[in-house]
């Protein structure tokens, strides 16, 4: 057993040095591009912590991104606040923000707590809309850095480095602790964990407001990397689907399993953009939906299962069709 | 001492009274069983007991302090656990942690870290005989083992009081008879048990006294020998075949 | 003057209606939300304008068509697609209809290009006014009634007919249905098929009245969804409640604070709706 623990912490050091030195070695396209993948991991890892591990599909995390960003904007921009201050108020504004709209929302099962978070993403986003203090529909600037252009492109990078790994150690450390088990018990089977003696509620919003802080650090770095933001960039539900869908294709309830569905859509996203300049997502529509067809489980659960053989995915098929 | 009364409890939901005015009580130590036809309101009354419902009329006292109005996992940390009648095990963990999170959680939780609640999961396992599937999927277990996992769960919290619903439905007799002897191992380990059964073999072997409930309100109540004779009890649910077969 | 409002908010209700009955259907009976369901209008309304650019035909006419040609599309997907992966799970099924919606999206966008596009009717703009008080529409009293007619017939399949029966039991228990000797496949994609080609009408409906573009879906499928959750699962007549409350209030709310709020007051309309009563106006518990 401890063998196998070793092992795991030695992976995740190499990549993890790997991932420090790539910046090094790249242009600053592809720095960009990491970062992307990195931003995407935070909000597909975040996501995980109510979706995956507690079963409660949010299909609204957006709004945290989107009020990270602009919490982050209107105190850089209106109070003149740095910008370690305002990513701190950001990530706490919309765990704050979790924890309100967590309490009437998370009493939802299923498909209603889904619609009622996009309810609630669409209404943030018609709200900031119509804000003065964000200035609406004609977009939000931020200040600008004061460092060289690779600089800030390292910047970002290490920033949204630093970002996933408070979010991966903090996800680990619930997981093993009373919390973790208490959400899994509640996805799995709620009423059986309220009368075991779990407060479902209280965990279920602590879990609701982990996934939005972490989301809200993401969206406070992403407005200060565009220097501008929109609402509708900012609160935009394809945001939502990408990180749903970036979670489910590397494995929901596993640690690491956004992280690589992460990469990996990007990955093939980009691909698909290199060679299909006109129909990528026309492609990527399609890999959606196949990946979903036979590999349900995600990317993580073929990888640590080794089955690569076509027997893996029509077997996915036959326990799954109607 | 009594460690768990209730008193006048009514519940209606809607246009149905599924309970209707029912007095009962418990002593510490003692194993009172509850039986009835089904829809009698027995599983309605633990719902009551549990803090799934609140008595449309009537109190719940636990050691003497009111515990109807309190939410389930109020009632759990407070000392009472529960068993469901079709189970509810968490299937995507293992054997053992189904058990760590009653300990975790239950009664006896404030003072246990994971670990502690792991270790004391394998005792309870030990205890009720599960010990060699401990680290099997809980959706793996058959019919037996999943009734086993449920007391296993429901002991974990470390409870003074239990609340047993239908615990040998679905075994057969060998099976039965270990299931009495866990519950009987139960008592000795200072626990007060209700139990609501079917299976007559295991009342009459388990219980000290008994109720019975009909139509929502309770029939009957005394020792095993009074109640099982009683002639109203044999007409609403035992039939006179019973007092034949057994006599 | 509130008249006027008043009917705005009904006529353009009735739209909403006819949009959200075919998620509605799909929804209640397999629990499935259908979040392609946008795409499919747009499918609908691409059906009427090409149909009327190519070949001149009346977009009433077309209406007949696009239901049609979407019935046998939304059988198809159902069939070939959503069958096999419906078992994994409502969530894993969500996700493959992302899936499908971008799909669908983008096969528009790469083969018709984002313009928008407009079907012009002469009697597009036609109107009759009752006295002096209020100014109809005359294509949206139309759409309004075809809601109607569409909604008593979905009402009719499904409560007077043996496969409104098949539709009915697999939605209650798809297990049990299958055992009395339902092909729970067939009725699935039927169902599929049904809601999809009320969607196609909706679309039909909209290109006479709205411009259209490979895009339109988004929007259209949030508003569904707000009009199901108002009306309530479960019930044919659920989407004309919904979707006359919400015309109505977009409506009103547009008067009093103006265009740009539309949409703050649907969606807070739908949150507000789903924590306090999930069921909705009509909605049977679950």
């Amino acid at each position: 057993m401890e063998k196998k623990l070793i092992q795991k912490f030695l992976i995740c050091g190499i990549v993890l040095l790997l991932t420090v030195l790539f910046p090094l070695f790249s242009n600053n396209f592809t720095i960009r591009f990491g970062t992307d993948i990195l931003m995407f991991a935070i909000m597909a890892s975040a996501w995980n912590i109510i979706g995956g591990y507690t079963g409660y599909a949010s299909f609204g995390n957006v709004v945290f991104f989107g009020i990270g960003g602009y919490i982050t904007a209107v105190l850089m921009e209106r109070t003149g606040m740095n910008f370690g201050f305002a990513y701190l108020a950001a990530g706490f504004g919309a765990a704050l923000f979790a924890v309100l709209i967590g309490l009437p929302v998370l009493r939802l099962r299923g498909h209603y707590f889904a619609i009622a978070t996009l309810g609630v993403a669409e209404a943030m986003k018609a709200l900031v809309q119509n804000l003065q203090i964000t200035e609406g529909n004609s977009g939000i600037y931020l200040p600008l850095l004061n460092f060289s252009i690779k600089a800030q492109y390292y910047f970002f990078f290490y920033i949204m480095l630093g970002t996933l790994v408070l979010t991966l150690v903090a996800t680990y450390l619930m997981l093993n602790s009373k919390l973790g088990y208490s959400l899994i018990a509640i996805r799995e089977n709620e009423e059986a964990a309220n009368s075991v003696g779990i407060n479902t509620t209280w965990s279920k919003t602590v879990a609701f407001a982990l996934s939005g802080l972490f989301t809200g650090l993401a969206g406070s770095i992403y407005a200060y990397q565009q220097a501008f933001l929109k609402p509708g960039p900012a609160f935009s539900v394809e945001t939502t689907v990408k990180m749903i869908v970036m979670a489910v294709f590397g494995g929901t309830g596993k640690l690491f399993g956004p992280l690589i569905g992460a990469f990996s859509i990007e990955m093939i996203s980009e691909t698909l953009s290199n060679y299909f300049l006109v129909a990528h997502t026309l492609f990527f529509g399609t890999v959606v939906i196949l990946a979903i067809l036979f590999a349900p489980k995600g990317l993580i659960d073929l990888i640590t299962k080794r089955k690569f053989g076509l027997s893996y995915f029509l077997e996915n098929i036959r326990q799954h069709r109607i | 001492m009594v460690i768990l009364e209730g008193k006048n409890i009514s519940k209606r939901f809607a246009g149905l009274l599924a309970v209707s005015k029912v007095d009962f009580h418990l002593k510490q130590g003692e194993i009172l069983g509850l039986i009835g036809p089904n829809g009698a309101g027995k599983t309605t009354l633990v719902n009551v007991i549990a803090g799934v419902y609140t008595p449309s009329t009537g109190k719940v006292f636990f050691k003497e302090k009111q515990i109807s109005g309190k939410h389930p996992y109020q009632i759990g940390r407070l000392g009472i656990s529960r068993t469901f009648q079709v189970v509810k095990p968490f299937p995507g963990m293992t054997v053992k942690e189904n058990a760590a999170v009653g300990a975790m959680y239950g009664a006896g939780g404030k003072t246990k870290s994971v670990k502690q609640a792991l270790q004391k999961a394998e005792e309870i396992l030990e205890f009720v005989g599960l010990a060699d599937q401990m680290n099997k999927g809980a959706d793996q277990l058959g019919v037996a083992s999943r009734k086993r996992l449920e007391m296993a769960k429901a002991l974990a919290m470390e409870p003074e009081l239990v609340l047993f619903d239908e615990v040998m439905a679905g075994l057969n007799f060998g099976e039965i008879d270990q299931a009495v002897e866990l519950i009987k191992k139960i008592r000795e380990s200072g626990k007060s048990i209700l139990i609501i059964e079917h299976v007559m073999r295991a009342i009459k072997n388990v219980c000290d006294r008994i109720f019975v409930l009909h139509h929502g309100e309770k029939i009957a109540d005394g020792t095993v020998d009074d109640v099982l004779n009683n002639e109203t009890v044999i007409k609403a649910y035992l039939g006179r075949r019973y007092k034949e077969l057994t006599h | 003057m509130v008249l006027q409002i008043l009917v705005n908010g009904i006529l353009k209700g009735g739209l909403y209606a006819l949009m959200a009955i075919g998620m509605s259907l799909i929804w209640g009976v397999m629990d499935i939300i259908n979040i392609a369901h946008g795409a499919f209008i747009m499918l609908g309304a691409f059906t009427t304008y090409w149909l009327f650019t190519l070949f001149g035909m009346d977009p009433f006419v077309s209406l007949v068509f696009s239901m049609v040609i979407l019935f046998v599309l939304g059988y198809g997907v159902q069939k070939i697609v959503i069958n096999n992966v419906i078992r994994a799970g409502a969530f894993i099924t969500l996700i493959l209809a992302f899936g499908i919606d971008i799909f669908i999206k983008n096969l528009a966008l790469v083969s018709w290009t984002a313009d928008v596009r407009k079907v012009q009717v002469s009697y597009g703009a036609a109107n009759f006014s009752l006295g002096n008080w209020v100014t109809i529409p005359t294509v949206r009293l139309l759409a309004f009634i075809l809601v109607i007619v569409i909604s008593l017939a979905f009402y009719f399949i499904l409560n007077r007919t043996n496969l409104g029966r098949s539709i009915r039991a697999t939605s209650q228990d798809l297990d049990a249905a299958r055992l009395v000797g339902v092909d729970v496949a067939r009725t699935y994609a039927i169902t599929f098929g049904l809601g999809v080609g009320a969607a196609g009408a909706a679309g039909t409906l909209w290109s006479i009245l709205f411009p259209i573009s490979p895009m339109m879906g988004g929007e259209l499928t949030l508003k569904s969804f707000v009009v199901v959750i108002i009306g309530g699962l479960g019930s044919m007549l659920g989407p004309i409640i919904g979707g006359l409350a919400l015309g109505i209030a977009e409506a009103f709310g547009t008067d009093w604070f103006g265009s740009t709020y539309g949409n703050l007051i649907s969606f807070t309309i739908l949150v507000a709706v789903l924590i306090v009563r999930p069921k909705g106006f009509l909605g049977k518990a679950d």
